[in-house]
């Protein structure tokens, strides 16, 4: 897999759990039947009905684009896997600008907690990107999946019923 | 969760008449219609948030009123029904 | 969780207002889509594609049994969980004899598990049946020695026939029960098992279908041979504990009698009356929960199935070894 034909949810899901990613990626898939993902969509629908657009572009699904001022949301629901949110964001910011979309910067909203956080995309960033996606590859070449986590925050997750059967 | 679900819509506008034959409509979808404005069923937490966000969009909070009534578990709630009673929520029909 | 809908009255069955309506001679009743899993339809019922459509759209299944309450097939939606890595895996774990005769040989270890289960209940109960627990015994310790599914197969038929031969004994009752026979059934027996059956392999189907697993490519069964067969290869498990358990009760208490059934010159079915009570302790069954080991939580008979269906993706994929559900109560 070439580095811009990740999705944004493939980045994301390799800062919480590679066996999620490598999982995923293989379409085993589980988010439409867990109760704490509907709940996050549900979130994502309502939350800003009228400027909500979701933008399609490539392999990318941005939730919404602030024209005006050249920012993109990324709309969560909670603080938890912060750092998962942040790089997610830092991805599309990085897939536009290898496609010569700058000037945009990010920004992940927390419509539950009323907290907004802006990110940006800096040179080591994108020096980091090449050191990921390496690693993602790593991941995702191995013929069987990664070994589960065991994170408190494993019980919450769409996948925790196939991992810990 | 369990839930039954009450409304009382003004109907005095067109608008109003109108809301209130979709809040008919939605709530059919999620839950058991068993009185006039009355519907009871069970739900997961996300079908009731999903409902709930749908009403919001619907009813007019400076005259309209929606009620929910919740419990954990069926188990926790008595019914009793007098004069026309026949249990409409069966799964069996 | 999402319940089935069953339908014995005759009706008209639509799509109203987004949600389902059935239109019977006296009433109009409306049902909820969202919080629909499947549907079962007993007796005669009109339908239209508008109505499959929207049935489809919602991930939903019908399972539709004829006049004499046998399954005659199932609608289904458009596949939803389809992964390639997964179907290529699972023909593979087919086509490799090995591979293939090592999940087999874990289904009919796991229902003969739970069969001994049913059996070791009645036994602690004082009915007669030490004999054909030794011998059924005797054989699950030869299973890991067949070389191929049709050994195995006729390995689970003498368990079976043991198996049945001890209903006598569990069944205060007296019905006449030799053998079990099949198409049609020949008497009351057999045709509450047949129903039983039937019901345990729509359960199963319509959970094989909400995972990954293709329901036709199958080990323990010749795929192609009847219906979707990793459906009845995951049956084997569940019988004895959806299905068996139930009708050891039912016919015990006297909730289910011979006045249940319709009793022709050379078969016999369940009457609608016997369909519907069986079905409604089925239901509750399903719904019922027990304390998972590994998962640390509650979870449904029905959620079971789904479980399994996981286990056999994981070692699919080549991640953990599949072992089927075993009672342990």
């Amino acid at each position: 897999m070439k580095a811009l034909d990740y999705t944004g949810t493939q980045v994301n899901y390799f800062f919480v759990c590679r066996r999620k990613l490598w999982l995923f990626t293989r379409d085993i898939r589980f988010e439409n039947e867990n109760e704490y993902v509907q709940l996050g969509r549900l979130i994502d629908e309502y939350s800003y009905p009228r400027k909500k657009k979701q933008i399609e572009i490539g392999k990318i699904k941005i939730d919404f684009l602030d024209n005006k001022q050249g920012i993109i949301h990324e709309v969560k629901k909670s603080r938890k896997i912060e750092k998962a949110h942040i790089w997610q964001v830092k991805y599309y910011l990085y897939w536009l600008k290898s496609h010569d979309i700058e000037h945009i910067t990010g920004e992940i909203d927390y419509p539950k907690l009323k907290k907004k956080e802006a990110i940006s995309l800096t040179e080591e960033d994108i020096k980091a990107f090449e050191d990921i996606f390496a690693q993602m590859k790593t991941v995702l070449d191995k013929a069987i999946p990664p070994e589960i986590i065991n994170k408190p925050f494993c019980k919450k997750c769409a996948y925790f019923e196939f991992c810990y059967v | 969760m369990y839930i039954i679900a009450v409304y009382d819509i003004n109907t005095e506008t067109r608008e109003g008449r109108r809301a209130l034959n979709k809040i008919f409509k939605l709530m059919k979808k999620y839950l058991i219609h068993i009185q006039k404005s009355v519907f009871e069923g069970e739900l997961t937490k996300a079908q009731f948030q999903k409902m709930k966000l749908e009403v919001m969009q619907i009813i007019d909070p400076d005259c309209d009123s929606v009620i929910y009534f919740s419990s954990r578990d069926s188990r926790w709630l008595d019914k009793e029904v007098h004069g026309l009673g026949k249990d409409t929520t069966d799964n069996f029909i | 969780m999402k319940q089935p809908l069953y339908l014995f009255t005759n009706s008209t069955v639509k799509r109203k207002d987004n949600t389902l309506r059935i239109e019977t001679s006296e009433n109009k009743i409306d049902r909820p889509i969202e919080t629909l899993s499947e549907i079962y339809l007993f007796g005669e019922h009109s339908l239209n594609t508008k109505l499959l459509n929207f049935l489809s759209q919602n991930k939903i299944p019908v399972h539709i049994f004829n006049y004499y309450g046998f399954y005659s097939g199932t609608f289904f939606p458009r596949e939803v969980y389809l992964s390639g890595h997964v179907t290529v895996q699972q023909a593979a774990h087919y086509l490799d004899p090995e591979k293939r005769i090592t999940i087999a040989h874990k289904f009919i270890d796991a229902a003969a598990s739970n069969i001994l289960s049913n059996l070791g209940y009645y036994k602690n109960r004082g009915r007669e049946i030490e004999k054909q627990i030794s011998r059924i015994k005797t054989i699950k310790k030869q299973l890991a020695l067949a070389p191929g599914p049709m050994e195995l197969m006729g390995l689970e038929g003498n368990i079976r026939d043991l198996y049945y031969s001890a209903f006598n004994s569990i069944i205060k009752q007296n019905y006449d029960f030799e053998k079990r026979v099949y198409h049609p059934s020949d008497n009351f027996m057999n045709a509450i098992i047949s129903f039983g059956n039937s019901l345990v392999y729509t359960t199963v189907l319509s959970e094989i279908y909400r995972t990954q697993l293709d329901p036709t490519i199958s080990f323990l069964h010749e795929p192609g041979y009847r219906r979707y067969s990793l459906a009845l290869d995951l049956a084997e498990i569940f019988k004895p504990i959806l299905a068996d358990r139930l009708i050891f009760t039912m016919l015990n208490k006297g909730e289910l009698s011979e006045k249940d059934a319709d009793q022709k010159l050379n078969h016999c079915y369940l009457k609608d009356t016997g369909r519907k009570k069986f079905l409604r302790k089925y239901d509750k069954r399903l719904r019922k929960t027990i304390k998972h080991k590994t998962l640390n939580k509650q979870v449904s008979y029905k959620r079971l199935i789904r479980l399994d269906c996981y286990k056999l993706v994981k070692h699919i994929i080549g991640e953990a070894k599949y072992s089927g559900f075993k009672m342990w109560w």
